[in-house]
């Protein structure tokens, strides 16, 4: 997906430079000086305007497939996971119950800060393995966000939505929760542990 | 036919046309249902402009029209001034208020909006 | 132009009336659509004033982590304020003011189709908007549930306060002033042109308040029947976004943003007519692509219907890629218009008077937020910017950069018209410096602390990392924003106080509300000039000379 960020990224650039030398350009060129006559007063061009159309459609609709191909790649939903975790969103905490595994945990403590050692509630996850996380939401509207995974999906009440997740570097990354949920938003956090293959059935057998 | 009608005529085609698109894509209720009703109004208005005046005559259609061909007998005098819009809406204000706070105001707000309906169809004559 | 050899002004049969009052009286009760435009300016920047002093108090707030300046109820408050007020009561209702002053003036007419209803309009919206803030003096508070008010959170088992329905009432009176508000632009525009003012030569000002006008019964009404049914949800045992009686909040999100998208292009349509307006006067070139503009808008119109879900793409449960198609393709016709206005520069005569400044602005700004929207609507690179402050400040640069700028333009450019006397341009130079360095400084660090992982709506964020310096750059910049509004507010009353009175076109301007005098009489005009083309000031100028 940072291919995706970097595609976007570039083309922006791209386009806002080009722009932004057409917008500057005529304010430079043109600007009035004592004693000039009015300029000739065109008002169309049909082939100008035709390829001004026809051009960014077609920038578009390139956007649009590299778009869709990340997209289903992110989304796609493998059928046989390493792991398979019900994450519960609640008024303010997580609760990550691992289906044949433990259930971990719980309120998200005190002002946002990370490194909170305790009562911050943990999800780990294999490295280089599909982890399938079905999400629901206990009370309101919540967001499972890990930034560094630059992905998040929404928890609402009443469904449960089924994201996987392949964590790639091991490590400890932030989670939050991004959709208004009250009071404490603010500091509805998460941490992501990232283990080896071994380091996690190591920990589930712990845990359980 | 006019700009107008060619307007509404228009985006009452894209109407159906996004709504249709919608479904099959999607086959979600709500959108679809959303864009048909959307749809629907639009063609309503569409159909309306149709059957009430195809041509409408105005004279601001008329490309070489002279200011003067636009004169003609007195029609009619804006009321300027009136009461009536302050009147009104303190009046559905109160409704709505009365609703979330007290009855008796919404009560007093229905009663003053039909006065003042009144008022303005008497006015309107 | 070269028809009929009557070029001279045709005078106007003067109607019979009294003089114009000017006491308080004549103002509450006025359906003169110059008194009720003005009157919604004036409104709307007062709302303007509040929602700004609320999101200095934010910004104040977010200037350190873990800062005390206000708790987290207070905040919420704030934000949904802020939010409700900018949309419903600032940025439209201004575009509603200016189009109810300029669009009989443009199109040659004396006023509205229906003028009693236009000042009910008004006045609805004023109530409205009062109603909403009224929430604050109460036991719980104002409404604190965000200005999408999203369910299960504004429903009454967890917003308990009266705050959320004086919310809902408000922003329902609103919505039916809008509405027919709206159902007045389109019969005054359709009907009530002045001969010769096909509708292929009404100013694209007009035209875009055609368009904003068709979107609004397309968009509003889903509005007010959602707003009804969270009321019946909290109050009359309603279960419509409840799951444990069947219903879902996903319902509120597929209803709200139905009118949601459709009204952030409410927002920036009239503003599109305005940069339509004044960057030919400056240019001294007649508008580029007149029909291409017209096009755009309608396009712009008709595909912001049908891509509300990409405010929807991290449910999980919507057609991802259909809303991200139709999103880009809006792209498309935005881009049309940006071609068209700096063909209009091109090759021109450019002149750098504050309206004109501030439509540059308009332009750079704009095209920041244009192009983080495309970026917006990729579902992949939403399901990482999406309710972080990367979406807040995309949508800044687009109403604050955008709208915001254009609202400063028409202030500066219409302001000789509507009480006969000019700004100060040292001042308003000075006044669009300070804004724009201002709002640049306040939003683009915005985008990274988004990417960084920043969520919206937070009262506090982590003391580690880049995110206190970048929200403190952001504060300092909301600071100057103040001060150029400031400069804005002792411009206009040292121009009332100087009052340098103003001909009827200081600006040599193009449209027609600049052959009557400055303020016009109160039936508009005295005379009227052959209307030939969409600049018929022009053609008149050309003609005497």
């Amino acid at each position: 997906m940072a291919s995706n960020w970097l595609m976007f990224l570039a083309v922006a650039a791209c386009v806002g430079v080009i722009v932004l030398g057409l917008i500057l350009f005529p304010l430079v060129r043109w600007r009035r000086r004592k004693g000039d006559a009015e300029p000739p007063q065109f008002a169309n061009n049909y082939p100008l305007e035709i390829a001004w159309t026809v051009i960014p459609l077609v920038m578009v609709g390139g956007l649009f497939v590299a778009t869709y191909r990340a997209e289903a790649r992110v989304d796609a939903v493998s059928d046989h996971p390493a792991a398979i975790v019900a994450v519960e969103a609640y008024r303010w905490g997580w609760t990550f119950a691992y289906r044949g595994g433990p259930t971990v945990g719980g309120a998200s403590n005190g002002p946002a800060s990370l490194g909170v050692a305790q009562g911050m509630p943990e999800l780990v996850l294999p490295l280089g393995e599909t982890t399938r996380i079905e999400l629901w939401a206990a009370d309101v509207d919540h967001g499972f966000w890990i930034p560094d995974f630059l992905f998040k999906r929404d928890a609402i009440p009443g469904q449960t939505t089924a994201f996987d997740l392949s964590p790639t570097k091991l490590g400890t990354f932030e989670g939050r929760c991004s959709a208004f949920c009250g009071l404490q938003h603010e500091s509805m956090l998460f941490r992501v542990r990232v283990v080896t293959p071994g380091a996690f059935v190591a920990w589930e057998k712990a845990r359980t | 036919m006019t700009v107008g009608l060619r307007l509404f005529l228009s985006s009452a085609g894209f109407g159906i046309a996004i709504a249709l698109a919608y479904w099959f894509t999607s086959r979600e209720i709500v959108g679809t249902f959303m864009l048909g009703v959307m749809a629907f109004g639009l063609s309503f208005v569409a159909g309306y402009m149709i059957v009430a005046e195809r041509e409408a005559d105005l004279i601001g259609d008329e490309k070489n029209a002279t200011i003067q061909s636009g004169a003609g007998e007195l029609v009619g005098t804006y009321t300027v001034t009136s009461p009536l819009p302050l009147g009104s809406a303190v009046a559905v204000t109160c409704i709505g208020l009365g609703i979330v706070v007290s009855p008796v105001i919404a009560v007093l707000g229905i009663l003053a909006v039909l006065a003042f309906g009144a008022l303005f169809v008497i006015q309107s004559r | 132009m070269g028809e009929s050899a009557d070029v001279s002004a045709v005078a106007v049969p003067a109607m019979p009336e009294a003089a114009e009052r000017h006491d308080l009286l004549s103002w509450l009760t006025t359906t003169d659509h110059k008194r009720i435009g003005i009157l919604y300016l004036l409104t709307s920047l007062a709302y303007f004033g509040v929602s700004g002093i609320l999101s200095l108090m934010m910004r104040t707030q977010l200037a350190r982590p873990n800062n005390t300046f206000l708790d987290a109820h207070q905040y919420a408050q704030l934000f949904t304020l802020h939010g409700t007020a900018m949309i419903f009561l600032f940025v439209a209702p201004f575009a509603f003011g200016l189009a109810n002053f300029l669009i009989p003036l443009q199109i040659g007419a004396a006023d509205m189709a229906f003028p009693r209803l236009n000042a009910t309009s008004y006045w609805l919206f004023l109530f409205g908007g009062l109603v909403v803030f009224l929430g604050a003096a109460t036991n719980e508070g104002a409404a604190a549930s965000g200005w999408t008010a999203y369910p299960p959170l504004s429903e009454i088992r967890v917003s308990t306060g009266l705050g959320q329905d004086l919310w809902i009432v408000g922003v329902f009176l609103v919505s039916v002033a809008t509405i027919v508000t709206s159902i007045n632009f389109v019969t005054t525009v359709f009907i009530f042109r002045a001969p010769g003012m096909t509708m292929w030569r009404i100013p694209i000002f007009t035209w875009e308040m055609v368009a904003t006008s068709l979107l609004v019964f397309m968009a509003f009404p889903s509005l007010a029947a959602t707003l009804l049914l969270l009321f019946v949800d909290r109050h009359m045992g309603g279960h419509a976004f409840d799951p444990a009686y069947g219903g879902s909040p996903v319902l509120w999100d597929h209803l709200f943003w139905f009118f949601g998208h459709p009204e952030v292009y409410v927002m920036i349509l009239p503003y599109f007519g305005v940069i339509s307006e004044i960057v030919p006067v400056f240019s001294r070139k007649p508008i580029f692509g007149y029909t291409g503009l017209v096009l755009a808008a309608f396009a712009i119109a008709g595909l912001s219907m049908g891509v509300w879900a990409h405010h929807m793409f991290t449910t999980g449960v919507v057609n991802n890629p259909f809303f991200a198609f139709v999103s880009f393709l809006i792209a498309v016709p935005t881009g049309v218009k940006f071609f068209n206005w700096i063909a209009t520069m091109w090759r021109g005569s450019i002149s750098f008077e504050t309206p004109m400044l501030f439509a540059i602005g308009f332009l750079l700004n704009f095209l920041i937020g244009g192009i983080t929207g495309v970026m917006l609507a990729s579902p992949p690179i939403d399901y990482q910017a999406h309710d972080s402050y990367f979406v807040v400040a995309h949508f800044h640069y687009v109403l604050g950069g955008g709208s915001l700028f254009a609202i400063f333009a028409a202030l500066f450019f219409w302001w000789p018209k509507m009480f006969g006397v000019k700004l100060d341009e040292t001042l308003g130079k000075w006044c669009f410096g300070l804004l724009f360095v201002g709002f640049n400084v306040t939003f683009l660090p915005m985008h990274f602390m988004g990417v960084m992982g920043m969520p919206r709506r937070v009262f506090t964020y982590d003391a580690g990392g880049p995110l206190p310096t970048l929200n403190l750059i952001a504060t300092f910049g909301s600071y100057i924003m103040f001060a150029g509004v400031a400069l804005y507010v002792v411009n206009a009353i040292v121009s009332a106080r100087t009052r340098i009175p103003v001909g009827s076109d200081p600006w040599s301007a193009n449209s027609l509300e600049w052959w009557t005098s400055s303020p016009p009489p109160e039936h508009n005009f005295e005379s009227l000039p052959p209307i030939r083309s969409e600049r018929p000031v022009y053609d008149a100028r050309v003609a005497r000379a």
